[in-house]
């Protein structure tokens, strides 16, 4: 029962971890795109405003992409291990 | 002091407003489903502030990577992005941690931002088809 549980929580930390490591791509994404709008005001500084919105937007859609993997990970570190504990005790009944 | 940009200003009262909007929604969902109480209302005013404020947080460092080269910039960004993300993190940790908020409440407050801008062309097309 003791190793079940064991392997239950060893699983969801690794789970967790694992995706965490979606986490790097909105911060390479971000930094690729205020980049090229460096380049696009450096071009024509009079869409500044524009260019600006714009980004703004993409970023914060590029940034849900960490934000889904914070969110699984806090729920399998937080919620899910009771659930199956709960699940295991159940069927064990 | 740094002067926040009008855009930032503007687009930062945008998501607030309609992330008040969206949890309003979310409340009447909680309340017909009978699982309403004080914590779910707790949790979303806790998972709301933390999205506004890393908006407007995104938003004064673009403000700020927008007056810098481009490998600067980058570099700026992605710093600022993982800074970012822990202090969401944080901002989760307390919400599950402490009893007086409801974790799905401060999780689903969190994704305000994303359904918003997702809707946001729709909405934008419906009002061009008025005007």
């Amino acid at each position: 029962m003791e190793l079940a549980i064991g392997i239950i929580l060893g699983c969801c930390a690794l789970g967790a971890g694992v995706a965490m490591v979606a986490g790097i791509g909105p911060g390479i994404g971000e930094g690729n795109a205020v980049a090229k709008a460096c380049e696009a005001i450096g071009r024509q500084p009079e869409c500044k405003g524009d260019v600006t919105t714009t980004m703004l937007m993409g970023c914060a859609i590029a940034e849900t992409t960490g934000l889904y993997a914070l969110v699984i990970a806090i729920l399998l570190i937080f919620v899910a291990p009771k659930q199956f504990v709960n699940i295991l005790l159940d069927s064990l009944k | 002091m740094l002067k926040v940009d009008k855009t930032v200003k503007k687009e930062t009262t945008y998501i607030a407003i309609s992330s008040v909007i969206m949890s309003l929604f979310m409340q009447s969902v909680f309340l017909i489903l009978g699982f309403w109480d004080y914590t779910v209302l707790l949790g979303n005013l806790w998972g709301v502030f933390a999205a506004v404020l890393n908006f407007f947080l995104m938003g004064i460092t673009v403000q700020k990577a927008l007056n810098k080269d481009k490998k600067q910039a980058q570099s700026m960004v992605r710093a600022s992005q993982a800074g970012r993300m822990f202090m969401l993190f944080c901002f989760v940790l307390v919400g599950v941690l402490v009893d007086a908020f409801n974790i799905y409440a401060v999780l689903i407050s969190l994704l305000f931002p994303r359904i918003w801008i997702f809707m946001r062309p729709l909405l934008d097309k419906k009002s061009d088809d008025k005007g």
